[in-house]
């Protein structure tokens, strides 16, 4: 890989203290090249969210170091950071979170004003982003009046506007239809093929995955690569929830059978009564089976 | 930032309009007060503003009228007149007094004129006579009109009684009102015997006022002089200072509604924003922007308000005039300073409060659902 734009080394997270202590990131590295597109996926309460703030310079780690486009950002002060991650870095959100009060094209500008060019050199940046991401008859538009898929695209053009070296973007599809989904989809996997940005998208949709280099699996604050192949699903027996086989940490045998769990949670729920959670399991994998 | 400031306010041109109204009517409060205050004080100075002698003659450490008595002996007319420069003296008597009449008071200036004399004497009329017979007086139209009052009907000034001869305009106030009667009526009501209380001067062509007074001080024994521009200053200086605390304490009670107003109304806008903010700071905004632009939010609520509360003064005045005569209202150059400091004043208060707010929001909340 040549030069990462960010790099990540041994990053540790804990909130709360004592018995009630979590560590939500726990150890993770990670280096993201140029033109790259990684997904990462994982359960709820996973830590992902904890993750992309720290790799988004908005969250400080407790331990180690995150690297991007080549400056340790873990001693710099706040206004720093902000300049950092308004030059350097592109986000995009879930719920769009777009300016009510300002137009699209006023949107898709704002990040400039924070740039050293100013919106007099982005202008022409943002209208020909508008025009390649089909919203170029809407750019006087409120985002009140925009569909969610329109929504997204000027959320991914304010993101661009800046020419920043790293999109974050957490869970870009969760609140679009399939064709939005789509679209978004294509966009971001264009970004990091033609702009030689690197995206990092935090997703449960599994069509990014299609389009994803690399796919990692977060899990209880630790984060695994997997693959992108057909995998091997079991249902865990306390949620009902299906858990790649290959990448749960959280299994246990009984009765000469190998129940995986989505969480450390539901493992201890089945250790508490594994009968009850084992014949519930059965019972699913004998519905599966035979649906009729 | 500024562009987003401006146009999150546009977004709710009501909720704007209902926030500037509310501060506009607390800075009115500040505004009223003083323009009464500036009204009655102007009426108190009329008499001696409308009258344009050059310069007043009055007893030796005298140097109001208002709230002031003052008497010269009666030969220092002529001895005034001879000073040089002088080209007509006029002399009035005058008294605070309590006028009554169908039950009723008013504190009162009462000036006793020569009857032969029209040097001095009411400046606008409505009905009557503008000098009075002996044992008649020239009344204000709002009082006369208060009490029910027709020519020909009596008042009493003192303990006598007079009749009423005409009805003068612009006479008239919440703090005092002028009336006209004839000197010797007036000299039998104080008792008084071979002394006037002012002489009005007019100057020659071409004498200053200021020299003049000088020069009657140093040649008329025991009298003072003032050019009329000083003693309407003075006069108005000592009105003003009587609801200069009142002033104050509404200017504080309207600051304190004004700053409690803009801050909420600022304080609800970052509230309600705060999902944004946070975006804001995720994309990289610092906290001093958006902190100034929410001072931008509460400075343009300020003075929106300013120009709303001036306005609205603006059109009191004239309905003030039509719909309620006995309340003089007027604008003043210290009252609108006053009222603008205090509406800056109130916008940087209330850009204040939401600081800790601003602070403590999240750039990862953007993150969140």
């Amino acid at each position: 890989m040549s030069q990462p734009i960010l790099s990540a080394r041994d990053l540790v997270k804990t909130f709360g203290t004592g018995h009630t202590q979590v560590r939500a990131v726990d150890g993770i590295s990670l280096d993201l090249g140029p033109g790259e597109l990684v997904t990462i996926t994982g359960p709820s309460g996973s830590g992902k969210t904890t993750l992309v703030s720290i790799l988004g310079a908005l969250l400080r780690p407790d331990e180690g170091s995150v690297t991007i486009a080549g400056q340790d950002i873990t001693a710099m002060g706040e206004a720093a950071l902000s300049a950092l991650r308004a030059r350097t870095i592109g986000f995009v959100f879930q719920s769009f979170n777009l300016l009510d009060a300002l137009n699209v094209r006023d949107n898709v500008l704002f990040p400039a004003h924070l740039a050293p060019g100013g919106t007099r050199d982005a202008a022409g940046r943002a209208d020909a982003l508008l025009d390649r991401l089909g919203l170029g008859a809407r750019k006087q538009a409120l985002p009140a009046t925009l569909s969610g898929g329109e929504k997204q695209r000027t959320a991914i053009a304010r993101a661009l506007v800046n020419q920043p070296r790293l999109i974050i973007a957490d869970e870009p599809t969760g609140n679009l239809d399939s064709h939005s989904g789509q679209e978004v989809m294509m966009v971001l996997h264009d970004i990091a093929r033609d702009q030689g940005c690197s995206v990092l998208i935090v997703t449960h949709d599994q069509r990014i995955e299609e389009v994803a280099d690399r796919i990692l699996w977060l899990e209880d604050g630790t984060l695994r690569d997997r693959k992108a192949e057909p995998r091997a699903l079991a249902r865990d027996p306390v949620c009902n929830m299906l858990v790649d086989k290959e990448l749960s940490a959280n299994f246990a045998d009984h009765e000469g059978r190998r129940y995986h769990f989505c969480s450390k949670r539901c493992h201890q729920r089945f250790e508490a009564d594994p009968q009850a959670y084992a014949a519930q399991g059965a019972l699913a994998a004998e519905t599966e089976r035979n649906p009729t | 930032m500024l562009n987003w400031a401006f146009r999150e306010m546009l977004l709710a041109p009501q909720q704007l309009f209902a926030s500037v109204a509310a501060v506009a009517g607390a800075l009115l409060l500040v505004l009223f007060f003083e323009g009464v205050f500036a009204g009655e004080s102007d009426q108190i100075v009329a008499l001696i503003d409308k009258t344009d002698a050059d310069v007043w003659v009055m007893q030796k450490g005298v140097g109001n009228m208002h709230m002031s008595t003052s008497f010269v002996a009666d030969w220092k007319v002529d001895a005034v007149a001879e000073v040089e420069g002088v080209a007509r003296t006029t002399p009035i008597l005058y008294m605070n007094s309590a006028v009554e009449a169908s039950g009723r008071s008013w504190f009162s200036y009462v000036v006793g004129i020569e009857l032969d004399n029209p040097r001095v004497g009411p400046w606008e009329m409505v009905q009557g006579a503008r000098f009075p017979a002996p044992g008649g007086a020239v009344v204000p139209e709002i009082f006369a009109s208060d009490a029910g009052l027709k020519l020909g009907d009596t008042i009493r000034i003192a303990g006598t009684y007079f009749r009423v001869d005409g009805f003068s305009g612009d006479t008239f106030s919440m703090a005092n009102s002028i009336n006209f009667v004839g000197m010797d009526d007036l000299a039998d009501v104080m008792g008084t015997l071979g002394v006037v209380s002012y002489i009005l001067v007019d100057a020659e062509p071409g004498v200053s006022a200021q020299a003049l007074a000088e020069r009657i001080i140093a040649e008329v024994e025991a009298v003072n002089a003032l050019p009329r521009d000083i003693f309407v200053a003075r006069d108005y200086s000592i009105a003003v200072q009587m609801g200069l605390n009142i002033v104050w304490i509404m200017t504080l009670i309207g600051g304190a509604l004004a700053v409690l107003l803009t801050g909420f109304v600022v304080y609800s806008h970052v509230t309600e924003r705060e999902r944004e903010l946070a975006v804001m700071k995720a994309l990289g905004v610092r906290d001093r922007a958006i902190y100034a632009a929410v001072s931008a939010q509460a400075l343009t609520i300020g003075g929106l308000a300013f120009a709303m509360a001036l306005a609205l003064m603006a059109m009191a005045i004239p309905l003030a005039a039509e719909f309620a005569p006995k309340i003089s209202l007027a604008i003043t150059t210290e009252a609108v300073l006053r009222a603008g400091v205090t509406a800056l004043v109130v916008s940087l208060i209330s850009a204040v409060i939401p600081v800790r707010r601003i602070l403590s929001v999240d750039p990862v909340s953007a993150f969140q659902q």
